[in-house]
C-alpha cells in the first residue's frame, strides 16, 4: 500500500467509538489519520494543516457535517478536499435533506452506517485517486450502484416502484 | 280664549277628534251601508289613494263588486266588531297586507249601525320578516327545537325532521337520544331553571340509527328569567368534524410511528457499527496476537451492549402509551428532590446546582413520578451542556414559580447553548448531540409527559447564554384532569 503511504484523512464524528473504528481501518490500509469530534474541531486541523481526504458524519453537535463542508466549498483552496460521507441518517428527516443537498453539490459519495472495511477503504481509495486492486474496485462499485440506486428509489413514483419490485422478485426466483 | 270656554263651547272635543283622526297611525274610513266611503283620513288617502265618490271595495281592492265574505256587512248587520288580517292593493298597485279593526258607528245608541269604521295598518314589513323568520328557522344548516317545561318538542326545523324523524306529540330526549326518560345533566333543565344560555357536547342517535355528534346551545324563549316557559335548542353537528378529527390523529399516530421506526434503526446502525468496530479490533488483536488490542475492542463490544440495554429501556418508557396519575404534590419537594439526586454529579463535574424555590408555589395535582422523570432528563442535559462547553463557571438553575394560574418549572444552564439546526432537531425522536452517550428520547419523553399534563414545554437557547427549558402547566389544565367529568354525553 506503498501508494496511499504519506497521505492524511481527518475523521470527523461525534461517536468516540465510531471515530476509533474508522481510524484503525485507515491506519491498518497505511494511511495518517487525525479526528474531531465536531465541525469546529475539524475546521481548526484543517486551518492548521488540510488533510488529502476528510471522513464526514453529518449529525453532530456543535458544527454539523453539513455546514462544515458548505464552509470548505466556499474556499478556494479547502473545497479541493474530497469529502466521504459517512451518516446513520441517510434515510431519515434528520439527515435526508442535507444529504440530498451535498450529494447533488458535493461529493456525491456517501456511505450508510453501519460500514465495513472493505467498502470504507475502497471508497476512501477512490476518492485519493489511488490506484484500486480487483475486489475493491467491485466494492467501490457497488457502493456506487447502492448509493445512485438509493436515490433514484428516492426520488421514483409508485409505478416506477412496483416496476422495479417486480423485476427483483422475478430475479431472485 | 281661555281653556274653560273651550270646553263649555265644546270646541276641545272637536279638535280631539279632528287630530285624533287625522294623526292616529292608522288607515281611517267611514262606510256607509251602500258600501260608499264617507270620511277617510290622510293616512289612508296616502295609502290607498283617492277615495271620494267610491265604494270601498273599489279602493281598498280595485274590484268592482262587493268582496266575497265581506265583514262590514256583518258588523251592519250585528254592531259587533271584528279584526282580520286582510290583503289588498295600494295605491301604487303593489299587493299590501294589513290588519283592519271593523267597528260600528250609530247615529243613536240603540239605532240600527249607520255607518262602519275601519281601521287598518300595514303590516308588510311584519310579514317580510315572519317569511324570513320562518325561513331561517326551517334552513339554517343547524338542528333547531323549541321545548315546552314538559320537554314536549313543541316546533323543529325541516334539518331536525329530516335527520331525526317524526316529533308530533314526542318529548326531546325521546327524538334526539331515543330515550324514555330525561337525560341526566340536561342542559334544558338548566336553562328552566335559571333562565341563562347554557352550551355542551352531547351525542344522540339519528332516526338512521347512527350516532350524531352535536354542539347544542340552549337559551331561554322568555325576557323573564324567573319564569321561562319555552327553551330553544340549537344544535351544530359535528359528527363528520368528529370523523376528520379522528383520522387526523390516526394520521399523525401513523406518522409518528414511521418517524420512531426511521429513529430507531438509526439508532441500531450506530449501535452496529459499534459493534462492527469492536469486532473489527477483536479480530485485528487476535490476528497480530495483541491482548492489549483485544482488550480494546472487547471493552467497545461491552460499551455497546450497555447502549443497546439502555436504548430499549428508553424506548419502553416513551411507548408506554398512559393518564398521568395525579396526586397532590408540592413543586418545591419536587425540585429539592432533583437537586439532592444530581447534587453529586454536578459537583464532580465542576458544575454549581442551584434550587430556586418559593414559598408562593402552592401544591398541585401532578404526576410525581413523570415529573421527576422531566427534571431529570432536563437537568442531566443541562449538566452535559456545562461539560460540553468550554466555559468556566457554568451553573444549573432549578426554578419553579406560581402566578397568574400557571405553575412552571425552569431549567436553565449557561452552558453551550443550541444553534439553530439543534433547536430544530430538539423533540425528534432519536436525534441527540450526545454522540453514542444519549439515546434521543429524553427531550421526547419529557414533552410527553408535559402535554399529558395539559401544559407545554418551551426552550430558549444561544450559544452565548446557554438554554433555559420552561415547562408550564396551566392549573385549570390540571384541576379539569383531576377532576375529570366534563363532558355531557
Amino acid at each position: 500500500m506503498t501508494d496511499l503511504k504519506g497521505k492524511t484523512v481527518l475523521v470527523v464524528d461525534d461517536e468516540h467509538d465510531v471515530r476509533q473504528y474508522l481510524t484503525m481501518m485507515l491506519e491498518d490500509a497505511g494511511l495518517t489519520v487525525v479526528t474531531a469530534q465536531d465541525g469546529n474541531e475539524a475546521l481548526d486541523i484543517i486551518k492548521k494543516q488540510p488533510p488529502d481526504a476528510i471522513s464526514l458524519d453529518l449529525v453532530m453537535p456543535g458544527k454539523s457535517g453539513a455546514k462544515l463542508y458548505r464552509e470548505l466549498s466556499k474556499h478556494a483552496e479547502w473545497s479541493k478536499i474530497p469529502v466521504l460521507i459517512v451518516t446513520g441518517h441517510a434515510r431519515d428527516e434528520l439527515g435526508k435533506a442535507d444529504l440530498k443537498e451535498l450529494t447533488i453539490s458535493g461529493p456525491g459519495i456517501y456511505l450508510e452506517k453501519p460500514v465495513k472495511p472493505h467498502n470504507y477503504i475502497a471508497a476512501i481509495k477512490k476518492l485519493l485517486g489511488v490506484e484500486i486492486n480487483g475486489s475493491e474496485a467491485e466494492a467501490a462499485r457497488e457502493v456506487e450502484l447502492q448509493n445512485e440506486l438509493k436515490n433514484l428509489i428516492d426520488e421514483a413514483d409508485a409505478k416506477t416502484l412496483e416496476t422495479i419490485r417486480q423485476l427483483i422478485k422475478k430475479r431472485s426466483k | 280664549m281661555s281653556n274653560a270656554e273651550d270646553k263649555k263651547k265644546g270646541k276641545l272635543g272637536e279638535w280631539l277628534y279632528k287630530g285624533l283622526f287625522e294623526q292616529v297611525p292608522f288607515n281611517i274610513a267611514v262606510i256607509d251601508r251602500e258600501f260608499n266611503i264617507v270620511e277617510a283620513n290622510k293616512n289612508f288617502d296616502s295609502y290607498f289613494g283617492k277615495w271620494k265618490n267610491k265604494k270601498c271595495y273599489e279602493v281598498y281592492k280595485k274590484l268592482d263588486s262587493p268582496c266575497v265574505g265581506c265583514n262590514a256587512i256583518l258588523t251592519f248587520q250585528d254592531g259587533r266588531v271584528r279584526v282580520r288580517d286582510d290583503t289588498g292593493i295600494d295605491q301604487h298597485g303593489n299587493e299590501s297586507h294589513y290588519v283592519v279593526h271593523i267597528a260600528p258607528l250609530r247615529k243613536s245608541v240603540r239605532g240600527k249601525v249607520d255607518y262602519i269604521v275601519e281601521m287598518s295598518r300595514d303590516i308588510v314589513e311584519t310579514k317580510n320578516l315572519q317569511m324570513q323568520y320562518q325561513l331561517l328557522f326551517e334552513r339554517v344548516p343547524c338542528y333547531v327545537t323549541i321545548i315546552d317545561r314538559n320537554y314536549k318538542i313543541v316546533r323543529a326545523n325541516e334539518n331536525f325532521r329530516e335527520k331525526f324523524g317524526d316529533v308530533h306529540g314526542k318529548q326531546c330526549y325521546e327524538v334526539y337520544k331515543k330515550r324514555k326518560n330525561r337525560c341526566p345533566n340536561c342542559p334544558a333543565a338548566k336553562t328552566f331553571k335559571d333562565g341563562q344560555v347554557h352550551h355542551s357536547n352531547q351525542v344522540g342517535v339519528k332516526k338512521s340509527g347512527e350516532k350524531a355528534h352535536y354542539m347544542l346551545t340552549t337559551s331561554p324563549l322568555s325576557r323573564d328569567i324567573d319564569n321561562v316557559p319555552h327553551v330553544i335548542e340549537i344544535s351544530v353537528d359535528i359528527t363528520e368534524t368528529k370523523r376528520l378529527e379522528r383520522e387526523v390523529i390516526e394520521a399523525e399516530r401513523l406518522a409518528a410511528v414511521g418517524q420512531t421506526v426511521a429513529g430507531l434503526a438509526h439508532s441500531i446502525k450506530n449501535l452496529l457499527m459499534g459493534l462492527e468496530g469492536g469486532m473489527y479490533i477483536v479480530g485485528r488483536g487476535l490476528k497480530a496476537n495483541k491482548k492489549e488490542m483485544i482488550t480494546e475492542g472487547w471493552e467497545m463490544l461491552e460499551r455497546n451492549l450497555t447502549k443497546t440495554t439502555s436504548l430499549v429501556r428508553d424506548f419502553l418508557s416513551f411507548a408506554k402509551g398512559r393518564l398521568p396519575e395525579l396526586d397532590m404534590v408540592d413543586p418545591n419537594e419536587l425540585v429539592h428532590e432533583i437537586i439532592d439526586l444530581y447534587g453529586t454529579i454536578a459537583e464532580t463535574s465542576g458544575v454549581r446546582l442551584i434550587a430556586k424555590t418559593k414559598k408562593t408555589v402552592k401544591r398541585a395535582p401532578l404526576d410525581r413520578k413523570g415529573i421527576h422523570t422531566c427534571l431529570t432528563n432536563l437537568v442531566s442535559n443541562a449538566i452535559d451542556a456545562c461539560q460540553m462547553s468550554k466555559r468556566k463557571g457554568c451553573e444549573v438553575v432549578v426554578g419553579v414559580d406560581d402566578k397568574q394560574g400557571v405553575l412552571t418549572f425552569t431549567v436553565s444552564d449557561n452552558g453551550m447553548g443550541m444553534d439553530y439546526d439543534i433547536k430544530k432537531k430538539l423533540f425528534t425522536t432519536f436525534f441527540t448531540t450526545k454522540g453514542g452517550q444519549g439515546t434521543g428520547l429524553g427531550l421526547l419523553t419529557t414533552r410527553k409527559i408535559v402535554k399529558e399534563h395539559g401544559g407545554k414545554i418551551t426552550v430558549d437557547s444561544s450559544q452565548i447564554k446557554g438554554s433555559c427549558f420552561k415547562m408550564s402547566f396551566p392549573r385549570k389544565n390540571l384541576k379539569s384532569l383531576f377532576t375529570h367529568d366534563s363532558l355531557v354525553e
